[in-house]
């Protein structure tokens, strides 16, 4: 009954929060909504058992990607004033397009809606949803194991990529020193 | 299954329980915790207020109760009392949830903080991960409070409060992983359990470096909690008072609860992990109920004497800057930290994960055996 409970409630707040999302005009609170969004989802790791994965959710999502984006869209002013469209976020003008690309775009979207549905309905006759999911086995260890065992590959390589990311970081917050003194004598000699 | 409340009481009674029931145990089980954790904010308050008057040789709070115990109550009266003010050029929404945000982050980690062997709402099997994780709720709620005020001093406060939040939890990560090296798990009972009642068993003199990583830890967790000497969000002298300078009345006192319990949960994080948590000498009581009274008094004991060294901190450190916040952070902490987790691991392959205690007296044993 728990489970149930608890998979209706994340359910509710991931899917309410991602229209919000899209719906709401300021960036700020669309940040607010997303962060709803994701806290759901770590709601529904955990209704599937997968608590390391909704711990994770949380750190990385809560703690790091959202004050990202807070920060980004307070440092760019995209919050203060509210962008003037309409309740789906079309220009009343089209600005990138007429007639003829809305058309086009309208078509491609019926045919992918068609194939995905297609796809979609054979992976779920066929899905078989367990009675209640394992909740709460022990997953730290399993998913430590796999990684060091059978995924080191793949572990190490995104290990370089964030140490890339971390470097790359330090490189472009670093003051140029050398332009600055170039700067200086210029300033001098003239 | 992992222990939670409801198991400890159905294996102490022997009985089943009913969904139904198990919801109403745990309901009285958080009510009990919320209130009792809102009692320890507001007499935080207090405590700061008194041990302060001390420091400074002044009475402190006097008039209301006895020795002004119940000042807190008059303050909290005064806070509903007071007029709500919301700035009409803030962003209302913003304004309205980010004292809220702070405080459901706390809130949550009560689900783990083991307050004995049976009274803890939910052993988790990624018992401290799952804290690290909602109490990074409070820089959310910190840095919406300080940007939805429109307010430069806000501003300045909630950002310099996001950051430091963000930068902080590196070393606090990074010291609390050599713990989990050690005890081989992450949910707190295991943490707690490969620690006995007295202090040669504690992770904190398991070895060198543990002990190195109990003071890196308790920095951070001062820097987190946004404490003095890191106070820099809400620095009286510069920024009024950083992120809450436009908060009035229960919004502002959320913010301020919301402080004092992040202090207690670090302060309770820092006893299990380091000293031995709801550990009593000798096991005293067991499993029992007396066991289980003992098992809090003990984690308490040593919460709030840790609660007391964060106040007393406060009241005789001076404030860092803003650069000096950030070198002491990314220049010193953090490689000290890297540098403890790497010497906790090879300490446990090199000596078989025996403490230096342990070591010191098998040497000793070995040294008398071999003089006969």
């Amino acid at each position: 009954m728990f489970d149930q409970v608890l998979f209706y409630i994340s359910a509710f707040l991931t899917v309410f929060g991602a229209i919000l999302v899209v719906l709401e005009r300021n960036l700020m609170h669309s940040c607010i909504f997303l962060l709803t969004s994701l806290m759901g989802v770590a709601g529904l790791y955990l209704t599937l058992g997968a608590e390391f994965v909704a711990a994770t959710q949380l750190v990385v999502y809560v703690g790091g990607v959202v004050i990202l984006m807070l920060f980004a869209v307070m440092l760019t002013g995209g919050g203060l004033e509210e962008i003037k469209k309409n309740i789906v976020s079309v220009d009343l003008a089209p600005s990138m397009g007429n007639l003829i690309t809305y058309f086009w775009g309208a078509l491609s979207a019926v045919v992918f809606l068609l194939v995905g549905g297609k796809i979609l309905t054979s992976i779920y006759s066929s899905a078989v949803i367990a009675d209640s999911p394992k909740l709460f086995i022990k997953t730290v260890e399993e998913i430590g194991t796999k990684l060091l065992t059978d995924h080191v590959l793949m572990f190490e390589m995104s290990s370089v990529l964030l140490l890339g990311a971390l470097i790359g970081a330090a490189v472009i917050s670093r003051p140029s020193k050398v332009n600055i003194f170039q700067k200086g004598e210029d300033d001098v000699s003239h | 299954m992992n222990d939670t409340i409801v198991s400890y009481i159905s294996s102490l009674a022997n009985i089943e329980f009913s969904p139904l029931f198990v919801f109403l145990i745990f309901l009285v089980a958080i009510l009990i915790i919320v209130n009792v954790m809102a009692l320890i904010g507001g007499l935080g308050t207090y405590a700061e207020r008194k041990i302060s008057a001390d420091i400074q040789m002044r009475q402190g709070p006097n008039r209301v109760g006895p020795y002004g115990l119940l000042q807190f109550l008059a303050d909290g009266v005064k806070m509903i009392m007071k007029e709500d003010i919301i700035p009409t050029e803030s962003n209302k929404l913003l304004y309205t949830i980010a004292p809220v945000l702070c405080l459901s982050g706390i809130l949550a980690t009560f689900t783990v903080l083991p307050f004995s062997s049976g009274f803890i709402l939910s052993d988790l099997n990624i018992g401290i991960f799952y804290l690290l994780g909602v109490s990074s709720l409070v820089g959310v709620g910190i840095f919406l409070g300080g940007y939805s005020s429109n307010s430069k001093w806000s501003m300045l406060g909630g950002m310099r409060g996001a950051s430091q939040i963000i930068s902080y939890e590196v070393p606090v990560t990074l010291s609390i992983l050599a713990i989990v090296l050690i005890a081989g798990g992450l949910s707190f009972k295991t943490l707690v359990s490969g620690q006995t009642g007295f202090p040669n068993g504690w992770y904190i003199f398991h070895n060198p470096f543990t002990f190195i990583a109990f003071f890196v830890y308790f920095i951070s967790a001062l820097a987190e909690a946004n404490r003095a000497p890191f106070d820099l969000p809400e620095a009286e002298s510069e920024l009024v008072s950083g992120y809450h300078t436009e908060y009035s009345g229960m919004r502002f006192a959320f913010f301020a609860l919301a402080e004092y319990m992040e202090v207690f949960v670090l302060c309770g994080v820092a006893s299990a992990l380091f000293l031995g948590g709801y550990k009593v000498p000798f096991d005293l009581g067991g499993d029992t109920i007396i066991g289980q009274f003992l098992q809090i008094g003990s984690f308490f004991t040593k919460t709030l004497l840790l609660y007391y060294v964060v106040i007393w901190v406060r009241w005789t450190l001076p404030r860092l800057r803003v650069d000096q916040l950030m070198t002491v952070c990314w220049k010193y902490l953090t490689p000290i930290a890297l540098f403890n987790l790497i010497g906790t691991a090879v300490w446990i392959w090199a000596f078989d994960g025996k403490s230096i205690l342990s070591l010191i007296l098998s040497i000793g044993a070995s040294g008398s055996a071999g003089g006969h």
